[in-house]
């Protein structure tokens, strides 16, 4: 019979020291995945690595510059902060999408992002607010945009002995909003069957300046559109620009078949998010 | 006389739609059917009997009146 | 929530037909009642199960010597360790179960007939060496071609599950092997002329996916043995009864050597009215000599326990221009799972039961696939059969363009009318609560664009069956009843108030307990919506029987005849010759037991016939995105005749609780297999049972129309509610998006599609 050992260091370095230490170390945040999945798939890591202990990834900080979140802060904490709930709605609103209370109670976006899974929520609007994630790993520190860390289902980008310890989100320009929603059957407790997020800056007239448009579930990771974003730069999110961005969406989007929908349902779902999403965006930063 | 209405698989069995017997009880009514009609042999065992609209579990002893009016269910349950 | 009241009982209650709070609520919120898997005994092993990774094939070998040589591995059991049983029927739940395929389903022999179909059991001193050990079992399989739908087990070539059985049943019947396991047909007058003579006519085939129960507690037993044979079983079940007869039959045992002890139970709606773990579990630990536990997960719950059937019904329905139904058609077919078995004889007594339809026929096949065998849950096979009359009447409603209700209300059935199942209905109320739809606000109130209402009715019979009870009195004038049915509904509350009623005692002072096999006498399963009926009427009989003690120690503190004493309101008076003494309470009786004769202790047993039908009418408001095909459920409205509700609270509770899982089964549920026939959702992640967010606030009216075969006029009310959804949703949904849907679950993928192919 297997063992599984339980540590939870206090400082960067040592949960480095025990994640190179060893191929089954797994870092454990808010365990809303690697429990369950070592429960379901008998996946028993060596070692977990508790780095709620860590003060720096328990830390929040907001300033002019933008946010600095501590990678264990547990989504409760994150939506239930109102800067956060200003600044960036619909991050905060993606993120209390996740699970029921009692989940938000303890899971994390890093968890979100490492857990890899295609559908997670926090994830495209993450992307779509120009989130950055500061890793640790055996080599130092190193920055890296959050659309750059998973690469395929359960895959990420993080090398041995790394793990994420803080993520930064520029401070939103004037004008700019964001949103996020995902279809699923059911009103919780579901897994997204497409997700989308928008975030725009709009100029002093209204027009969109800037736009980053992010789908969910519809590739192995989450996807950045620029083609979406395009089509709505230079607009007002008029119909016809939302139609042309839900339009990129669908061409985009490289969904597979599967228990929970089929790839013609996400394609035309991407779309109908991409639209609804980028409306409420405009509607948010105009308001600005 | 009670009348016994047939519906389905023991209308088949039985060739008519209803019939008449002289019986005092369930279990006396169910023998003459029996003799009557040897294919039904054993098909009535565990049936819900209807007797005027009422449904018996079990019916063995149910006494009848000249004027009942007797079927043969399916027995019913539930989840 | 409302009260109507029909041509009520005269009886004026004091306690029936108020709200106390529940005797086990207590336990049962602070976590501290005992479920099934809560027990433990010293030196207790763990059993686990292995099961099959195919879902049709045929055993070849099975060696478990290295499975056995593990550490900690104490008893290993397969199909070899069960005794060979004959053919022959007995009763479980809604569906008689041959015993031979009962064993079978239970321990997979010389074929496995679904994924997840159990192949071996072992016991260890763990459950991880349980399982590990399961690994090292091995079992050599030829793995033939899966029956995962209706169509593929009808095929011309389709495999046979069961090679050499033949169907039973009204001719015709296929000749040859078949997957047909029984046909059931009847009609009634001249069908063909009369769709002639019909003004409309509509006909379709309507489709409703295998849906589970989904009870919160997975299925879970203890068992100790003895050197003499005997076994103690713990178990959560709906009939411990049952359980005892059942593990008798599948182990040829002496039922005299079994005692079933029901735990705690975390719901069931029929699930648990069969059994899966208990033999396996008394054969590991005779072979250990020692305790077992056995308790599933939840994905051995979806993979393994019975759902009910996945069906396909064709039918067809005419009518006069004025509403009046003239001929109707169905043909059903039922998937049974693995075995025989499916509800497709009740839904044939269902289908047409609440309407008067002059001609009428009907077909009804039982079809075994390569899918778990299907279990009774809440009305068997009823919601399948009103899904396709229930969505039939609205398409005429609609062509007709009358008044759904009103066309309902012209055919309805009531007291005198012939039930389509032959004989006669005595007091029923259909019409009352077709009447208090109509009436209710949410059927007046506007709808919105993209919004649809949808009505559906349903009907249920609602059993009788036998029951005990046993009533005493303890020396301080509180009092005790037991009886031997788990408490799935809150039925301990109600035959409280019930031994409350007739002593006059305040509800309080009765404690309502479940005894085992052993203590209480024989009671039939908590099933078929009857204990509040049946095991109700053996707590009045034994309530009354214990007054009878009471008037005679009465008789005997005041030195007269019994004749003299009289039970009025809970007190004994005394009448001609005895009136001048003070009355005497339960109390004053209690506190002189000793002296009177002893303790005072009553029981009765009954064996009632069926409760008289039980009738609803659902109301639902649907939205429906006309972009992503998504719906909400805005209102929801059950109405229901209960007769008389003995405990309010747990009769809307009841009417609730089928509503939620009948718009569950309608909108989400549904088993879904890959190509091999294994489930791909078996978790509550993917077979999507509505949460309490998914669903408004459920209204409830309960309608009042007294049963003539109950002192109270009680009806069952437990099954019913789980007749009308699917059809009330369905009905609700193709209103609102202007195309009729006839698959369920409608899903949002399906909704979107059948919106588009409107739109062109
Ligand atoms: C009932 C339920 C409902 C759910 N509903 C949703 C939902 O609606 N939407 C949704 O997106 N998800 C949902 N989830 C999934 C899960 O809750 C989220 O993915 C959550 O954000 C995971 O965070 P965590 O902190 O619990 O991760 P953990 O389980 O602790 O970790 C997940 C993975 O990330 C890795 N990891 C964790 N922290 C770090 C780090 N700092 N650096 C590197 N790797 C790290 C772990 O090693 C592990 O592989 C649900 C889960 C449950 C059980």
């Amino acid at each position: 019979m297997e063992s599984v050992r339980y540590e939870a260091p206090n400082n960067v370095e040592a949960a480095v020291r025990l994640l190179a230490g060893e191929n089954g170390a797994k870092v454990l945040s808010g365990g809303t995945d690697l429990i369950v999945q070592m429960r379901l798939m008998n996946r028993v890591p060596t070692v977990f690595v508790d780095v709620k202990r860590i003060p720096r990834l328990s830390a929040l900080a907001l300033d002019a510059k933008g946010l600095r979140s501590g990678a264990a802060v547990p989504a409760a904490t994150l939506y239930g902060n109102e800067t956060i709930r200003k600044l960036w709605p619909g991050l905060a609103e993606a993120t209390d999408l996740i699970g029921s209370s009692q989940i938000q109670g303890r899971a994390t976006w890093a968890g979100n992002l490492c857990n890899a899974s295609p559908a997670a929520d926090s994830v495209p609007a993450l992307i779509a607010c120009g989130a950055t994630v500061v890793i640790a790993g055996p080599k130092g520190e190193r920055r890296v945009p959050v659309e750059q860390v998973n690469v395929g289902p359960g895959k990420t980008s993080l090398a041995p002995g790394e793990f994420i310890v803080e993520f930064e989100i520029p401070a939103p320009a004037a004008h700019s909003s964001d949103a996020y929603q995902r279809l699923i059957p059911r009103s919780e407790m579901d897994i997204a069957v497409v997700g989308a997020a928008v975030a725009l800056t709009l100029d002093a007239g209204g027009v969109v300046k800037a736009a980053r448009v992010v789908l969910g579930a519809v590739a192995p990771t989450a996807i950045l559109v620029p083609d979406a974003a395009a089509a709505l730069v230079g607009s007002k999110c008029e119909d016809a620009a939302l139609e042309r961005a839900g339009q990129a969406a669908t061409a985009a989007a490289k969904p597979i078949d599967d228990r929970r929908g089929t790839v013609a349902y996400r394609k035309k779902i991407a779309a109908v998010l991409t639209r609804r999403v980028a409306k409420i965006a405009y509607d948010r930063a105009r308001a600005r | 006389m009670a009348k016994v209405v047939f519906t389905g698989g023991l209308r088949t069995l039985v060739g008519a739609e209803s019939i008449e017997l002289e019986a005092a009880r369930v279990v006396d009514l169910v023998a003459a059917l029996y003799a009557r009609y040897p294919a039904l042999e054993g098909k009535l065992e565990g049936a819900t009997v209807a007797i005027d609209g009422t449904l018996h579990h079990d019916a063995r002893y149910q006494r009848l009146l000249p004027t009942s009016e007797v079927h043969f269910l399916a027995p019913i349950a539930g989840g | 929530m409302s009260n109507q009241n029909g041509s009520g009982s005269d009886r004026k209650f004091k306690v029936v037909g108020t709200r106390p709070i529940r005797h086990d609520g207590l336990d049962k919120v602070t976590g501290r009642a005992n479920y099934g898997a809560d027990l433990a005994l010293p030196g207790m092993l763990q059993g686990a199960i292995l099961r099959s990774p195919h879902a049709h094939a045929r055993i070849k070998k099975l060696d478990v010597s290295k499975a056995l040589a593990m550490p900690g591995v104490k008893a290993i059991v397969t199909s070899a360790d069960f005794p060979e049983i004959g053919s022959g029927g007995m009763a479980a739940g809604e569906s008689h179960i041959d015993p031979k395929d009962l064993q079978a389903n239970i321990m997979a022999r010389g074929k496995v007939l679904y994924h997840g179909h159990a192949v071996a059991a072992v016991a260890a001193s763990t459950i991880e060496q349980a399982r590990e050990a399961c690994k090292m079992i091995t079992v050599d399989y030829e793995v033939l071609k899966p029956v995962m739908t209706l169509a593929q087990a009808l095929a011309k070539d389709a495999p046979i599950l069961h090679e050499g059985r033949k169907a039973v049943g009204v001719p015709p019947l296929p000749e040859g092997d078949t997957n047909i396991m029984m046909r059931l047909a009847n009609a009634k007058g001249d069908v063909d002329a009369a769709f002639k003579g019909a003004d409309v006519v509509v006909e379709g085939w309507y489709e409703a996916s295998m849906a589970h129960q989904g009870y919160i507690e997975p299925h879970a037993t203890v068992v100790t043995t003895r050197e003499n044979g005997q076994a103690e079983i713990w178990c959560s079940t709906q009939g411990p009864f049952a359980v005892k007869s059942m593990v008798a039959v599948t182990l040829q045992m002496d039922p005299n050597l079994i005692r079933v002890t029901p735990s705690e139970i975390g719901g069931g709606f029929g699930g648990k009215t069969t059994i899966y773990l208990e033999p396996v579990a008394v054969l590991l630990s005779r072979k250990a000599r020692r305790p077992v536990k056995m308790v599933m997960s939840r994905e051995e719950v979806f993979r393994a326990t019975g759902p009910t059937s996945g069906t396909r019904i064709w039918a067809k329905l005419g009518v006069k221009k004025d509403g009046s139904f003239v001929a109707a058609d169905t043909r059903m077919e039922f998937e049974a799972g693995g075995f025989a078995g499916s509800p497709m004889g009740a839904a044939s007594m269902t289908l047409y039961a609440a309407y008067n339809i002059p001609n009428f026929r009907f077909e009804g096949l039982d079809i075994v696939v390569n899918r778990p065998k299907v279990a009774a849950y809440r009305a068997p096979g009823a919601p399948n059969a009103a899904y396709a009359l229930e969505t039939a009447i609205d398409e005429l409603a609609q062509k007709l363009a009358i008044d759904p209700i009103d066309l309902r209300l012209k055919n309805a059935v009531k007291e005198g009318d012939v039930a389509s199942y032959g004989p006669k209905y005595d007091r029923i109320g259909f019409i009352e609560c077709l009447q208090a739809a109509k009436n209710h606000p949410q059927y007046k109130a506007p709808l919105g664009k993209n919004q649809g209402r949808g009505v559906g009715a349903g009907f249920w019979f609602n059993v009788g069956l036998q029951s005990s009870a046993t009533v005493s009195i303890n020396d301080d004038g509180s009092a005790v009843v037991r009886t031997g049915n788990p408490d799935i509904g809150g039925s301990r509350a109600s035959m409280a108030i019930t031994v409350a009623e007739e002593l006059g005692i305040p509800v309080e002072r009765v404690r309502p307990l479940v005894g085992d096999t052993d203590t209480v006498g024989y009671c039939d399963l908590t099933g078929g919506s009857r204990v509040t009926y049946a095991t109700g009427m053996a707590v009045i009989e034994a309530s009354k029987n214990v007054i009878e003690h009471l008037r005679a120690r009465a008789a005997t503190i005041w030195g007269c005849e019994v004749d003299a004493v009289e039970w009025r309101d809970g007190q004994a008076v005394g009448t001609n010759g005895a009136s001048n003494n003070k009355p005497l309470s339960l109390a004053d009786i209690a506190k002189q037991m000793a002296h009177t004769g002893g303790p005072i202790i009553a029981s009765a047993s009954v064996n009632p016939p069926a409760a008289g039908p039980g009738f609803g009418v659902h109301l639902c408001d649907i939205e429906v995105d006309p972009e992503t095909g998504r719906s909400t459920v805005l209102r929801y409205l059950v109405v229901q005749d209960a007769g008389k509700a003995v405990h309010p609270s747990y009769v809307e509770g009841q009417f609730q609780g089928g509503a939620a899982q009948g718009i569950g089964w309608a909108l989400w549920e549904e088993y879904l297999f890959d190509k091999d026939g294994k489930m791909e959702n078996p978790g509550f992640l993917d077979y999507r049972m509505p949460v309490a967010s998914d669903l408004p606030m459920i209204d409830t009216v309960v309608v009042e129309v007294p049963n003539p075969l109950h002192p109270y006029g009680v009806r069952g009310v437990g099954e019913t509610p789980i007749v009308p959804p699917l059809a009330t949703v369905g009905n609700a949904v193709s209103r609102a998006i202007g195309v009729r849907m006839h698959q369920l679950p409608m899903t949002p993928p399906r909704v979107l599609d059948a919106i588009e192919t409107k739109k062109g």
